[in-house]
């Protein structure tokens, strides 16, 4: 590998954080949005896009060397697609009422662009190691995402999270809107300014410390 | 058997599939060919990409398009610069004329307590929106200060100082955005032939009695300038400056002098005279963003 | 005449009350990406109108008659092959990868049409057509096609798939051309910093999304409607 490429342990860190999928990148928002109503749907959501995001990711890895240019989105998709196969097969055999509740949306991960640019970006030019601590990194950054936007919305929604009662129903009101649709992008829209603002009061203060030091 | 025949049929069906679908597309592929000038791609491929918009195309692969069909010239793409000129030419097996880089000048130097005759403004702070409105400043011409220039700059590259938009000409690649979004329109692209470039500070077309109620340093239409200098004519009541036959700011020391007021300037990097003069003053390093990111890599948005 | 009921009410179902942007959250990614400019944003709806409507009916066809529980091919190669009639050959599993297959598939056939017989219909929306490949509207209507090929006894006709695909494919050109008016307008505003972008946009979506709950319960007040006006 050239020495530009990012080795496995940059993947993995950058996957949390610095490129978080939802927050920096914007990919996938489509489960972000429609499963983030509680805590368990979302967190099922992560659990089968991680198996298919590591799996696709290891696959492509693999076989990177007998890829053609023009065909290679084809394969990726064919690859994630019988992963999210599998995956939904599970679902349905083990926990049947989830696999319910998540109805469309397990089969949508294969259009999840999340999966489709790692294996573009990051599996299909580097080793397996490196692909699958990538592939790992990203499940997790993936998991923070949807698991602060799901907290946010159960608390306020139903006044659970994991439907453990949090704020009882004579303290708390349960806002509906959170649970709807409108919801899911109000607390997404938000939570991003949130992260945008930290960033910002980041960049900000080490400039200012950057400018005292130098005097 | 009933598994053994489900997963035949499972492997056949696809196999069944794949092969429909590989034929249809070979003579889709055949029958629909639509030939693609290979100069159009290597030229795209020369091209920065930003889709800046700056050469006047929707995007760098409309702009490749153009070229390749010799309706553009080749040194329109203003972050590509030279280098990205060269290469076109090299494709297109033409000479190139010489590009001289284009940099945005703000034709107003009023800062804001030379601006008279302001009120209050509390609207929507753009200058979109303060346009609409009568009497935000007396100078209907000059800049209004709120920023949508700096909004507009993706290079970081211009910035309200003292309520007036002052270009950095460290970051300028002339990608005329700011230009294009200015609803009073000040700013436009001049050709820089020199490090630092004269240019005439003032948009304002009123006669000069007018133009003394409503600004400090605005151009009056006095013409000394354009008695003292063979380049310079005045229209509407502002001086010209003729850019085809600009070489240096040499040629204006004349004007300059007889200007009653400030309306021209110097823009651009600081000369070595002016740079000795601040010598002794200790200068904050620029503090660059760390931004490290693959994202730009990907072309998966949709 | 039902059966145009019931097609009315499908359509307006996909296309205003469950709004597949708005309400089922797919096609989030042009959704916000393509919104900049109205026109952009109306090629870009037309461009999945016109895909999803092509892709729902090649998937109905496949599910109808090879996929779906009980379909007819694999029951008949099932019988040849000697198997008694009690049990059927169910070949649903398949159904995802078929879809992606045909889907990617039909946007890279449209794409090569498009381009050599209408050259300026290409040069206006051609752009958009690779990005089609991954937008999960298109998936999704094959999926919701899917599920109402489930049930033996309420099977869904070729006319009734493609209302909802072109039902659907409509409300999100609806959607997104009204968030593009929107981000128009938003140019000339004051965005606090850390919303600009997509911040703000997805809180528009939201006050959107909101709009359009409500229109729950139109399709059942024209459905008692147009009963009335027939019986």
């Amino acid at each position: 590998m050239s020495a530009s490429e990012p080795t496995a342990l940059e993947r993995f860190l950058n996957g949390i954080l610095p490129e978080n999928p939802i927050y920096r990148q914007l990919l996938g928002m489509c489960p972000t949005l429609a499963v983030t109503g509680a805590m368990k749907p979302a967190m099922t959501m992560v659990a089968a896009t991680a198996f298919v995001l590591i799996a696709a990711n290891v696959i492509i890895s693999l076989i990177r060397g007998l890829l053609k240019p023009h065909l290679r989105i084809l394969v990726f998709t064919l690859t994630i697609a019988t992963f999210v196969t599998i995956a939904d097969r599970f679902l349905a055999a083990y926990v049947y009422e989830m696999s319910k509740q998540l109805g469309s949306y397990i089969p949508l991960i294969i259009v999840n662009c999340i999966i489709i640019s790692r294996c573009e970006i990051c599996a299909s030019k580097q080793s397996v190691g490196v692909a699958l601590a990538d592939a790992v990194g990203m499940s997790l950054g993936f998991g923070l995402a949807l698991g602060s936007i799901a907290t946010v919305r159960e608390i306020l929604g139903a006044g659970q999270w994991f439907g453990v009662t949090v704020l009882p129903p004579d303290v708390w009101p349960s806002w509906g809107i959170m649970a709807l649709p409108p919801g899911a992008f109000l607390t997404l829209g938000l939570l991003l300014a949130l992260v945008n603002w930290i960033g910002q009061r980041r960049a900000e203060s080490l400039a200012l410390r950057e400018k005292q030091s130098k005097g | 058997m009933l598994t053994t025949v489900t997963m035949l049929l499972a492997a056949g069906v696809l196999g069944l599939l794949a092969v429909i679908v590989a034929y249809v597309l070979g003579w889709a592929n055949y029958t629909f060919h639509v030939k693609v000038d290979p100069k159009i791609v290597a030229i795209t491929d020369a091209l920065p990409g930003a889709n800046c918009g700056g050469c006047g195309y929707v995007g760098c692969g409309e702009y490749a398009e153009a070229v390749a069909a010799g309706r553009a010239e080749l040194n329109l793409c203003a972050p590509g610069g030279s280098g990205c000129a060269e290469k076109l030419a090299q494709i297109m097996g033409v000479e190139v004329g010489q590009s001289l880089p284009y940099r945005a000048v703000v034709h107003c130097a009023a800062r804001r307590d030379q601006r008279l005759g302001q009120t209050v403004y509390l609207g929507e702070p753009t200058c979109v929106a303060a346009n609409l409105v009568g009497g935000v400043q007396g100078c209907t011409y000059g800049c209004l200060g709120l920023g949508d220039c700096v909004a507009a700059c993706p290079y970081d590259a211009i910035h309200i100082v003292d309520g007036l938009s002052t270009v950095d000409y460290d970051k300028c690649v002339g990608c005329k955005n700011c230009a294009r979004v200015c609803p009073r329109n000040i700013i436009t692209m001049v050709p820089f032939k020199a490090e630092r470039m004269l240019v005439v500070a003032c948009s304002n077309k009123d006669f000069g009695p007018e133009v003394k109620e409503v600004c400090e340093v605005g151009c009056i239409g006095c013409k000394a300038c354009s008695k003292n200098a063979e380049l310079m004519s005045i229209e509407n009541n502002l001086p010209i400056i003729d850019y085809d036959a600009y070489e240096s700011e040499e040629q204006f020391a004349k004007a300059r002098e007889k200007c009653p007021r400030e309306s021209m300037i110097l823009v651009g990097k600081p000369s070595p005279k002016d740079l000795a003069a601040v010598a002794g003053e200790k200068l904050p390093d620029r503090v660059e963003a760390d931004f490290k990111t693959t994202v730009d890599d990907t072309e998966w948005r949709g | 005449m039902e059966t145009l009921i019931t097609l009315i009410q499908i359509a307006i179902g996909a296309a205003l009350i469950n709004n597949f942007v708005l309400h089922y959250f797919v096609g989030i990614c042009p959704f916000l990406g393509v919104s900049r400019r109205i026109d952009t944003a109306f090629g870009m709806g037309c461009a999945v109108t016109f895909v999803i409507s092509i892709a729902a009916t090649l998937s109905w066809v496949f599910t109808y008659f090879i996929l779906r529980p009980g379909a007819p091919l694999p029951a008949w190669i099932w019988q040849m092959a000697g198997g008694d009639a009690s049990t059927q050959v169910n070949l649903s599993v398949l159904s995802y990868i078929v879809y992606i297959f045909v889907i990617a598939a039909s946007v890279q056939f449209v794409e090569m049409y498009v381009r050599k017989f209408f050259p300026a219909l290409y040069k206006s929306f051609g752009v958009f057509l690779p990005l089609i490949t991954t937008n999960c509207a298109i998936l999704f209507a094959c999926l919701e096609i899917m599920k109402h090929l489930q049930d033996p006894m309420r099977l869904w006709a070729l006319p009734e798939a493609l209302t909802l695909a072109v039902g659907g494919g409509v409300g999100f050109t609806l959607a997104i051309v009204l968030m593009a008016g929107i981000r128009e307008e938003l140019d000339a505003c004051d965005v606090p910093k850390p919303l600009r972008g997509p911040g703000i946009a997805l809180i528009v979506a939201g006050i959107l999304a909101m709009a359009f709950m409500g229109f729950a319960g139109v399709d059942r007040g024209i459905q008692s409607t147009l009963n009335a006006f027939l019986h």
